[in-house]
């Protein structure tokens, strides 16, 4: 069985997934890492929301205080500022809280990030003009307010934020000294020349590009460890799943199997016990078909731990097991055929070789007595659970430059819908198998496909109850355990 | 009489052979034989083991049992090979199964004649 295991990324891949908003996509198709991001971002909204208040009141007690420090402009207009502000910053938290959830998209939240940073720098521009324009002692929060928008949102945005930024300032100051736009004196007194402006302005526009690209240096290590991180932790929690199913599957094969050997050891014990009281003379012939029952129970008791033993080895891996190169899968189905002529004849089955295709499949490594096992075990269950009377059981080969396919199938009582899967599990024995024939360890299968799993073959089962089960077996010709195949 | 299932027949013979000396006993393989021939000739005692076919084929016939009005009355015992957590589960409540007795396995003779008897009298030599 293949399973699709999500292709592991470089850090660097995620970080620059994270830049664009982009993460990686999981294998479920949701962007795990927009998700994550989704969750800080609105984090840091609620967060730079809350920030705000303190801004609205900076503006209203500025509106009260400016007069009194030179600035008569500041009154009412930074009031004004102050209440639409607020009003804002109330409909900000409104969809933050109502509209806009931790797992909302990215770009939901990203739009709703870069809406609150133009709205800010709008109320700053406004508030730098009553304040002084070029000269205002306010100019710095523009800058303040890069570097948290860089924290909150993909650098790309940022950048054009604050070319916009600059863009604005630069455009309010021309318009200040053109006098299209009334100009307001400055806490320092006065007003502001061209040249001073200008120097002002370049600074400004340094210090907003500067402040963007040192924030994104700094952060975008951290949303790279982030990222990583998250990944890591995913993969963790995985492998710890995937580990507890292992364990879980230990607990329940171990159950299972001391409930399977106890089972007949309950009964060996009741006869016993049954014999020893004298409910039962051994010597009669009742006693006597009590004693034969009891030994089969035995018989079937060591049947279960030497099929027990044999999946025990094959599970802990077979790099010790006896195995040969040029093994003959032709030679392992002839000695079979040899081996189970009795038991078919016995049975009325007739067993048919048939080879799709001519020639020799000769694998480059294999452990033949556990080949052996597996398709004893599968001619012999299809002699086994052949219809009374008998019918035919044939066994194909066929070859290719890859692989060698084998195909036994039966017109027997085949195995009911639902339980094809299942069978293959150990002690699972379909209801009808056990009516048709009373010994068997239920152990077979999952030896079958233990053993053709460790040739790196596959084993495919078609039933249909009443009719008939194909059992097909693929193994690779070439295949050989890398640490045999190393020069 | 009494019907006894259980998917082992040697086990269903070491336990006929412990009952038959007092009782008339009936043998069947599975639930499904054992509710044909309690509809066939209803028992006076239905000993029942749980894993037959299925995982828990024995309490499923025994809730049949116990759900129709005229089988709801015959006693019941259930015999079980499963693990100890379950047996102690059943010795603390016993109402968590539709069973008047249970009985784990391996059965010791003795023990088995004592559960019956307390269900259907002494059966035909008198006490056991």
């Amino acid at each position: 069985m293949i399973r699709t295991e999500p292709t592991p990324r470089r850090p660097g891949d995620a970080g620059r997934g994270r830049e664009t908003g982009q993460g990686p996509v999981g294998d479920d198709g949701r962007d795990h890492t927009s998700y994550l991001f989704s969750w800080e971002l609105h984090g840091r909204l609620l967060w730079f929301a809350n920030l705000r208040w303190a801004a609205v009141v900076g503006l209203a007690a500025a509106a009260l205080a400016g007069p009194a420090v030179g600035m008569p402009s500041t009154n009412p207009s930074l009031a004004v500022v102050a209440a639409l502000v607020a009003v804002y910053n109330l409909g900000f938290i409104y969809l933050l809280r109502y509209r806009l959830g931790p797992e909302s998209a990215y770009g939901d939240l990203r739009t709703a990030a870069i809406l609150q940073m133009v709205t800010d720098l709008a109320a700053l521009f406004v508030t730098v003009h009553f304040t002084g324009g070029c000269a205002s002692p306010v100019l710095p929060f523009v800058v303040f307010h890069m570097a948290i928008g860089t924290i909150m949102i993909e650098t790309r945005s940022m950048y054009l934020l604050a070319c916009a930024a600059c863009g604005a300032a630069a455009g309010l100051f021309v318009l200040e000294h053109l006098g299209v736009l009334v100009r307001y004196p400055s806490a320092a007194g006065g007003v502001s020349t061209v040249a001073t402006c200008g120097l002002s302005t370049a600074m400004l526009v340094g210090l907003v590009f500067g402040v963007v690209y040192l924030t994104d240096s700094v952060t975008s290590r951290f949303k790279a460890r982030n990222v990583e991180l998250h990944q890591i932790t995913t993969e963790l929690q995985r492998s710890l799943a995937e580990r507890e199913a292992v364990e879980r599957r230990k607990s329940h094969y171990m159950r299972i199997s001391a409930h399977q050997l106890r089972s007949p050891l309950g009964t060996i014990k009741t006869s016993i016990q049954v014999l020893l009281d004298g409910y039962l003379d051994p010597g009669s012939a009742e006693g006597r078909r009590l004693l034969e029952g009891t030994a089969a129970r035995v018989d079937s008791l060591l049947a279960i731990v030497n099929d027990l033993l044999e999946l025990a080895k094959m599970r802990e891996g077979r790099v010790k097991a006896p195995w040969a190169r040029n093994v003959s899968v032709n030679q392992i189905l002839a000695d079979i055929f040899d081996a189970q002529d009795t038991f078919a004849s016995e049975a009325g089955v007739e067993l048919v070789p048939r080879f799709i295709q001519e020639g020799a499949a000769v694998l480059d490594w294999a452990v033949p007595p556990d080949l052996v096992y597996a398709f004893e075990n599968l001619i012999h269950n299809a002699i086994k659970y052949s219809k009374p009377g008998g019918g035919t059981v044939t066994v194909g080969l066929a070859v290719d430059h890859e692989r060698a396919t084998v195909v036994v199938a039966d017109q027997g009582i085949g195995i009911p819908d639902g339980l094809h899967e299942d069978v293959f599990l150990e002690f699972v024995r379909a209801p009808n198998a056990k009516h048709a024939a009373a010994e068997g360890t239920g152990l077979g299968l999952s030896i079958a496909r233990e053993a053709v799993a460790m040739h790196g073959g596959e084993i495919v089962l078609q039933s249909a109850e009443g009719v008939g089960t194909t059992v097909t077996v693929v193994l690779p010709l070439h295949r050989v355990p890398p640490e045999l195949s190393a020069p | 009489m009494i019907l006894l299932a259980d998917d082992d027949p040697v086990f269903l013979e070491s336990v006929a052979a412990v009952l038959r000396p007092r009782y008339d006993v009936r043998t069947v393989a599975n639930g499904r034989e054992a509710l044909i021939a309690v509809d066939d000739d209803p028992p006076d005692l239905v000993i029942l083991d749980v894993m037959m076919d299925h995982m828990s084929e024995g309490f499923d016939v025994a809730r049949t049992l116990r759900s129709a009005e005229e089988t709801s009355l015959i006693p019941i015992i259930i015999l079980t090979g499963v693990d100890r957590v379950y047996n102690v589960r059943m010795e603390v409540d016993e109402s968590w199964i539709p069973a008047d007795h249970y009985l784990g396995k391996p059965v010791a003779p003795d023990e088995l004649l004592r559960k019956v008897a307390a269900l259907v009298g002494p059966g035909a030599a008198g006490s056991p």
